[in-house]
């Protein structure tokens, strides 16, 4: 009992923070209309500027501001080199974010190692939960993510920009015509999406480990909680990414790892074939 | 003129890997041909991503799956089974074309984004369940065997172990495959399987029954990246789970992309630039994979429609005058357009 307790906690923490990763693909999807595959491998360069701004400072907090704003930088400078030219056609966006994939892992690969390398949480220790004795650091991360999903959705909805946003994917041509800057407003959402992907990468540094691969493994799992979710459908993708990963959990503490991925796939093509349209339809866009 | 200049360049690249073994001996650079073997094999899977994306309009992350299925076909198959040299290849056929055949009756039941999403979902759970097979696959590791002969008269023996006999059996069973390809497209069948993907409400209103296409298409990709994989298998002697990965996926669409979607010998192109590419800078820097990425993103900025696309183009310009263009003669536009614009946008919530 203990063991699924403690399976599901994790699920549930790991799904908070995939959430994050997912809420930044899917607002560049929804948006932009890429097709992003190279999104996580922006969670993976969260993962290791944090552990270059540890290297650097030997303070972890810097890294909870630095890291995201750095990934904002850089989503604006991949936005007008990258996406811009191709923006609106998703077949030529899968194509340019593979390339864009290969890039940043060789970069990583070259300037930070092939080595797989672990970095110790800023806070260490456990608390009496369920019956359990759970990570404090584990538990901070949830928190940590369940703020940033609320502050994101806060921005989405109560400011000038955020609503922007919104203008502009729901009739981009009306909105143009009401003098909302759309290229900027592309920039701006790329840009934040990268930076929720490499604030996930800050918040899940210590849980995984650092290394120039991890971005492969993460990103089916976000497309799925995005799909699953509902295409656009935002509060979905959270709730769709905590489900898939406190399912996978629950199904790891019976049988091993490996059957637990297949299980959760199994199920994610049953919903898929069942409701192609996501579990939550009838939610708001 | 168009079609008189893409036939002398056919014939001629055609000639060109006819006698490469000989002509690559006498520069002292066999190693390529086996490089040239790669290209024809991986072009064949890219011949897959193509049927399906470029001609039915649906976009697969699951080739892989029944590239993998062909590999452990022929695999287990000999080192398991102890069959022969056909016999395995039409294991490994029959296990790709019967996984496609089961698994494209659930996915073709979605289009597009969900389309793409459970072809990664089916090539992951197979992924999975061959690293964890260890008995039957020997997961990550794979399954290695020695390749039985693939005629044996008397004393006579021909077998792959040979590298020219090998490059021959695969470049007649490639030839033969996108000859095979050639003749689909230009079927009813392929007509109508291009209604499909131009609009799928008007060809069914037009009494064409859209999910027996897209199956059927399904069937046919499967089939191709199964022959792929059988291929890949016998090249090196060796099947491993890592072929399943949906990584391998995306590689085929890359390049059918690169090459040019819905064009016949676009993934012949993009396979062999990139290949191209990795093997000659692989030598030059370690991490070559850099440019190998700029140059993905370049061809994309520069050349939506693809290298084929690209190609279409600049001789329509050649050898049309330019009255003509003005008044809409370009005969090659509307199609290849198609299949980069028409993914855009459809069936969005």
């Amino acid at each position: 009992m203990e063991l699924v307790v403690a399976l599901a906690m994790n699920g549930l923490v790991w799904g908070l923070i995939i959430a994050l990763i997912a809420l930044g693909l899917s607002i560049i999807f929804g948006l932009l209309d890429i097709i992003n595959l190279a999104h996580g491998d922006f969670f993976m360069v969260g993962t290791v500027l944090t552990w270059f701004v540890l290297e650097a400072t030997g303070n972890y907090w810097l890294a909870f501001l630095i890291v995201p704003l750095l990934g904002f930088l850089l989503g604006a400078l991949v936005e007008r080199s990258v996406i811009q030219p191709i923006r609106g056609m998703a077949a030529l966006s899968i194509v340019a974010t593979f390339g864009l994939s290969i890039i940043i892992q060789e970069v990583v690969r070259a300037g930070y190692g092939a080595a797989p390398k672990r970095i110790l949480p800023p806070i260490e220790g456990t608390i009496p939960l369920f019956g359990i004795e759970y990570d404090y650091y584990r538990l901070f991360a949830a928190a940590v993510s369940v703020v940033a999903i609320f502050v994101f959705f806060a921005f989405l909805h109560r400011t000038k920009l955020g609503t922007w946003m919104r203008a502009v994917r729901f009739d981009r041509d009306t909105a143009l015509a009401m003098g909302v800057p759309a290229r900027t407003i592309y920039m701006v959402t790329f840009a934040l999406g990268f930076s929720m992907a490499a604030l996930g990468g800050a918040v899940a540094a210590p849980i995984t480990t650092v290394d120039f691969q991890t971005g492969v493994d993460v990103l089916p799992f976000c497309f799925m909680a995005v799909i699953i979710g509902g295409l656009g459908n935002l509060p979905g993708t959270v709730a769709a990414a905590v489900l898939l990963a406190v399912t996978e959990g629950v199904v790891t503490s019976f049988t091993d790892p490996t059957v637990a991925r297949i299980v959760s796939l199994c199920l994610m093509s049953a919903v898929l074939i069942a409701r192609p349209h996501g579990l939550f339809t009838g939610a708001t866009r | 003129m168009k079609a008189r200049i893409d036939r002398t360049v056919l014939l001629a690249v055609l000639a060109l890997l006819i006698v490469a073994p000989w002509l690559l001996q006498s520069m002292e650079l066999e190693f390529w041909l086996d490089i040239l073997a790669e290209v024809l094999i991986w072009s064949l899977f890219a011949a897959s991503v193509n049927i399906l994306f470029g001609y039915a309009g649906l976009l697969s992350f699951g080739q892989a799956l029944f590239f993998g299925m062909g590999m452990f076909g022929v695999a287990i198959g000999i080192a398991k089974l102890g069959l022969g040299f056909w016999p395995a290849l039409g294991l490994g056929m029959a296990v790709a074309v019967g996984t496609a055949a089961v698994a494209g009756a659930l996915a073709v039941r979605l289009t597009w984004h969900y389309f793409a999403i459970i072809t990664v979902v089916f090539s992951l759970i197979f992924y999975f369940i061959a690293l964890s097979a260890k008995p039957l696959t020997g997961g990550d590791d794979g399954t290695s065997f020695s390749m039985p002969a693939m005629l044996e008269v008397g004393d006579f023996e021909l077998s792959l172990t040979d590298q020219t006999v090998q490059y021959f059996f695969i470049l007649s069973v490639v030839g033969a495959a996108y000859f095979l390809k050639f003749l689909i497209v230009k079927s009813p069948y392929g007509m109508a399987l291009m209604a499909v993907r131009e609009n799928d409400t008007r060809a069914s209103l037009i009494g064409l029954n859209v999910y027996f296409l897209r199956w059927t298409a399904f069937v046919i990709a499967g089939g191709f990246a199964g022959l792929a994989g059988c291929l890949f298998a016998l090249f090196g002697r060796y099947a491993s789970a890592t072929y399943m990965f949906y990584h391998v996926s995306g590689e085929g669409v890359v390049w059918t992309i690169i090459g040019g979607a819905g064009t016949l010998f676009g993934p012949v192109v993009g396979t062999a630039l990139l290949i191209v590419v990795r093997e000659e800078l692989s030598n030059m820097w370690e991490h070559y994979p850099i440019l190998v990425g700029l140059v993905v993103i370049l061809t994309v900025i520069f050349a939506p429609k693809g290298l084929m696309g690209f190609w279409n183009a600049l001789l329509d310009r050649l050898t049309q005058p330019p009255a003509d263009r003005a008044a809409g003669g370009e005969p090659h536009e509307p199609r290849e357009e198609a299949a980069a614009v028409q993914v855009r946008g459809k069936d969005r919530p």
